[in-house]
């Protein structure tokens, strides 16, 4: 297939000169084009065996028909995905412009050839639109949600949300209405329910665009919160405003009845959406606790219960994004205490990964359907429509601001209210909703269209390219890249804990009242059924504490030693080794001799590697490791304290071998060394039974005084040649000189008195 | 993250000096006062519930009694509440001869910061932060446990190596920007 020669010879090119990248793109379009042309002419040859004329057997068909839909499917990812992929190349493009609007311009460009080719270019069929391509982004923004942010802004959130919204909505159509009634226009056909339907569409901020455009400048978090909540939870408006108008556009009036029961529709879509989120949410919390021995499907229940969610919300026509987001939001806290690292990784990069499929596909999409769709172009209408978009919005984030401002603590300044407003992107979801419109109800649906359209590729265009620049300009504040340590931490819970105090000695029942009685009921009554064994009883901070230091050591095994250790992880005992040891260079001859070793290991592992059982993840023996290299370096710092020689002093045995640098694998049964030579240090863990700390043996070296200090030396227990698919664990890397493995974690250790050492082998069983 | 840390700053409750706050703090002050005698004894305060079970509740209420003193009578009382108030912009051009006012930013930080630390020697030992962390954690969790997290977060905020957190340290590592 040309596509399958063009992706070869296309990554052989890529690492060479840039100038190739540009022909590269070109290549990889016209490639994903052609073959959408060629569908079409169906191929010749046909099932058509009469049975009366015998055909030589057909060695080579080409039946293309059979895998179309697929195939196209997949065509079209791979596109989005190596459009992607281009755009990184290129240096400085990615800077200027947003990656939405280099999206867009693809979209155009490949309409285009499409349209060049013969073919009908395909729309974005708002039933795929809103099943398929919506739900990734959105659960990825619920699931990780700054909670912190968003609780303590709902306020704020809710009411540019639900009244920017509508006023939004009533503005637009009220002026578009009055517009269209200047007679000469040629748009007296446009009445008033119809003009309130396309204002209700068109205001809606939209949540993929304002993500799209404001990942990339980095805005600080309150900002970034109040534009994207705001986006989120508009959903439930429109949906409200859409369905009503829509069904009333026809009978041609609305009632007061009418209007009451849209309000009472509005509460209910909303929080018949929250409350299906919920429900999903906890249930998915729930099956979460028994996953202990099926780790592999674990990732699976978050995504099905979430989409579940979705699609039943979307069944009662709620409002599917507030459900999802609610699933994400209710979920997350439970489902992290119960499941492993590593599925807690998989559910965060396959998020992501299909949340940056879905944008990218939208915004291509959009593009061709740019093409595509039929236009029909008023410049009146488009004209007034940008125009008072942008009014619009100006003045509904000015009068809101200057009203949610009395009862903020934390004050909306003017720059902040113009980013507001700047950042009312709209984007796929407008687009959608219009296409959905019926076209006998609605025979102005194509000039909807365009004047949405164009408004998409305004905001999309101007506003995104020029947001950048214009943040800079005013110096908003950025976003802090910080990590959160545990001072932070402590002082937030801390803090949380004083005002509730201060506020119930005032009586007053405020913020932290509620949420501190909301925390309470949480840890007495749901956290007990919603998390598995030990784990529901332990404190935020301890888990907390616990996540970092995990993620620390991870880290710092990562990066192969102590001589990269960032200086925020060493503890106080680390500040007390003396020199920090430079690696010392190999040479020449110990290079030899260490690939010798490593070449004739390895390949009598190859050839002892077991089947991989899909059904068997094996119990992670490197997450008990790790877990009991924690406890050992907590119990090891306090050792230290008590020792004053505590640096233990070289091995016995100057001429062993250089240990593999130690690697966080995801295949757990490669490294099983033939230990045929000397003590090669190693932890053996011992898979059977990966949860008791028996397995685990570590014996330390007796220390010679008087030698130099040169690190902490773990001497294993060799495994026995007939254990040879032991894992075999070698953390930290060494100088080949001495026998020294110097503890990849940052702890120094026992003291190399013997009665210590018995203390230590105690504890670890 | 710092939202919070922020709100504290330009504080939750937003007691303003407004006529009507301090009608509303007069009643609650009575309502409190059970002996009628104007003041406020510590049983008056551990009498409300919420307090009993609040972590902080003790340290709340020793800050409302000034050094070695039982009563408080309600000057004592908005004083100390005083100090959540928002930071009015207008105080900003005040003359600068007058003292600090009571709800400024390093005040605020400082009262927080008197929480942690009991024996008043502005500094924050691993014993007084031990303390803090028992209190908020519960009685689960072992010693050592608590005792590593302490030592790491002492480690995280010591710049001047005496393994206590002095005030500017933890102004520093908390707020990451001077005061």
């Amino acid at each position: 297939m040309p596509v399958r020669d063009l992706l070869s010879t296309s990554s052989k090119l890529s690492p060479f000169q840039p100038r190739y990248e540009h022909l590269l793109l070109l290549v990889c379009v016209l490639g994903t084009v052609l073959p959408l042309g060629v569908d079409c002419n169906p191929s010749a040859e046909n099932h058509q065996i009469n049975g009366t004329q015998k055909k030589s057997f057909p060695v080579l068909s080409f039946d293309y028909l059979h895998v179309r839909l697929p195939f196209e499917i997949a065509l079209w990812i791979l596109l989005a995905s190596l459009m992607k992929l281009g755009f990184h190349l290129i240096p400085r493009l990615s800077n200027i412009v947003p990656e939405s609007c280099l999206l867009i311009v693809v979209g155009l460009l490949v309409g285009g050839l499409i349209k060049v080719v013969g073919e009908a270019p395909p729309v974005l069929d708002s039933k795929v639109f809103f099943l398929c391509l919506l739900p990734p982004i959105i659960l990825d923004a619920g699931y990780f949600l700054p909670i912190r942010a968003f609780s303590e802004n709902t306020g704020t959130i809710l009411m540019f949300a639900v009244i920017g919204t509508l006023w939004n909505s009533f503005f637009m159509g009220g002026m578009l209405y009055a517009v269209c009634q200047i007679p000469g226009t040629g748009l007296e056909n446009v009445g008033l329910l119809p003009s309130l339907l396309f204002g209700s569409i068109i205001s809606a901020v939209d949540p993929v665009a304002v993500l799209a455009v404001f990942e990339e400048i980095h805005i600080n978090e309150l900002l970034h919160i109040l534009v994207f909540g705001e986006s989120l939870l508009n959903d439930a408006v429109t949906v409200v405003l859409y369905h009503l108008f829509e069904e009333y556009a026809g009978v041609g009036s609305v009632t007061f009845m009418d209007v009451l029961l849209g309000v009472i529709c509005f509460l209910v879509v909303s929080l018949g959406g929250v409350f299906m989120g919920i429900l999903y949410g906890l249930i998915a919390a729930f099956t979460s606790r028994f996953t202990s021995h099926t780790r592999v499907i674990e990732p699976l229940f978050v995504f099905l219960y979430s989409y579940m969610a979705y699609l039943s919300a979307e069944v009662f026509h709620l409002s599917g994004i507030m459900a999802l987001i609610a699933c994400g939001v209710v979920m997350r806290p439970y489902v992290e205490a119960n499941i492993s690292q590593k599925s807690h990784t998989t559910i965060k990069y396959f998020l992501k990964m299909w949340s940056s499929v879905s944008e990218t596909l939208i915004f291509i999409f959009l593009g061709v359907s740019t093409v595509a769709g039929p236009h029909q172009w008023n410049w009146i209408f488009v004209g007034c429509t940008l125009l008072f978009c942008l009014v619009s919005r100006v003045l509904g984030v000015i009068g809101l601001t200057s009203i949610i401002n009395k009862f903020r603590i934390v004050k909306l300044t003017t720059k902040d209210q113009f980013i507001i407003a700047y950042g009312g992107l709209r984007g796929a979801i407008a687009f959608s909703l219009g296409f959905l419109l019926d076209k006998h109800h609605f025979p102005m649906r194509d000039m909807f269209l365009t004047a949405i359209i164009t408004v998409i590729f305004f905001t999309v265009f101007v506003q995104g390219m020029t947001i950048r620049p214009l943040v800079e300009l005013l110096a908003v504040k950025k976003k802090q890249e910080t990590k959160r340590s545990i001072n932070e931490e402590i002082h937030t819970q801390f803090l949380d804990h004083l005002l509730t105090g201060i506020e119930d000695v005032c009586g007053h029942y405020g913020h932290h009242h509620w949420k501190d009685k909301l925390s309470r009921f949480n840890k007495k009554y749901i956290k007990k059924c919603l998390i598995a064994g030990e784990r529901s009883k332990e404190p935020q901070l301890i888990a907390f504490y616990h996540k970092m230091e995990m993620k620390q050591a991870i880290e710092l095994v990562e990066s192969g030693g102590i001589p990269k250790i960032p200086s925020a992880v060493s503890t106080v005992s680390m500040q007390n080794i003396k020199p920090k040891r430079a690696l010392p260079q190999l040479s020449k001859g110990k290079e030899e001799e260490i690939r010798n070793i490593l070449r004739s290991n390895l390949q009598r592992t190859r050839q002892r590697l077991r089947s991989y059982n899909r059904h068997t993840l094996m119990a992670d023996p490197y997450e008990d490791a790790w877990n009991q290299m924690l406890i050992r370096r907590q119990k090891a710092r306090q050792l230290e304290k008590r020792m004053t020689n505590y640096l233990t002093v070289p091995a016995n045995h100057p001429d062993s071998p250089t240990m593999m640098r130690s690697r966080l694998s995801s295949d757990p049964q490669g490294y099983s060394l033939k230990l045929n030579s000397g003590n090669v240090p190693a932890i053996v863990v011992d898979p059977a039974t990966p949860q008791s700390p028996e397995s685990m043996k570590l014996q330390e070296e007796s220390s010679k005084p008087g030698e130099e200090d040169q690190g902490i030396v773990m001497r294993a227990k060799l495994p026995e040649s007939s254990r040879t698919d032991d894992n075999v664990f070698t953390p930290g890397e060494d100088s080949p000189k001495e026998q020294r493995l110097i503890r990849c974690l940052s702890d120094p250790g026992p003291p190399p008195e013997e009665e210590k050492d018995d203390e230590y082998q105690a504890f670890l069983n | 993250m710092f939202t919070g840390v922020y709100n504290f700053i330009y504080f939750l409750i937003s007691l303003t000096v407004s006529h009507s706050q301090i009608t509303r703090l007069y009643s609650r002050f009575t309502s409190l006062d059970k002996g009628e005698n104007g003041t406020l004894c510590r049983e008056d305060f551990q009498r409300i519930p919420e307090l009993a079970i609040n972590p902080l509740g003790d340290r709340i209420i020793n800050t409302f009694f000034p050094e070695g003193e039982d009563q408080v009578n309600f000057r004592g009382f908005m004083r100390t509440l005083a100090h959540f108030r928002p930071i009015d912009d207008h105080e900003k051009n005040k003359d600068p001869n007058v003292s600090e006012p009571l709800n400024s930013r390093n005040n605020k930080l400082l009262f927080a910061f008197r929480l942690y630390d009991l024996d008043k020697d502005d500094k924050i030992s691993r014993d007084e932060l031990l303390q803090v962390l028992r209190m908020m954690v519960g009685v689960n969790i072992s010693d050592d446990q608590l005792g590593s997290i302490a030592d790491r977060t002492i480690q995280e905020a010591d710049q001047d190596g005496d393994s206590c957190i002095s005030f500017t340290e933890f102004i520093k590592v908390n707020f990451y920007t001077s005061p």
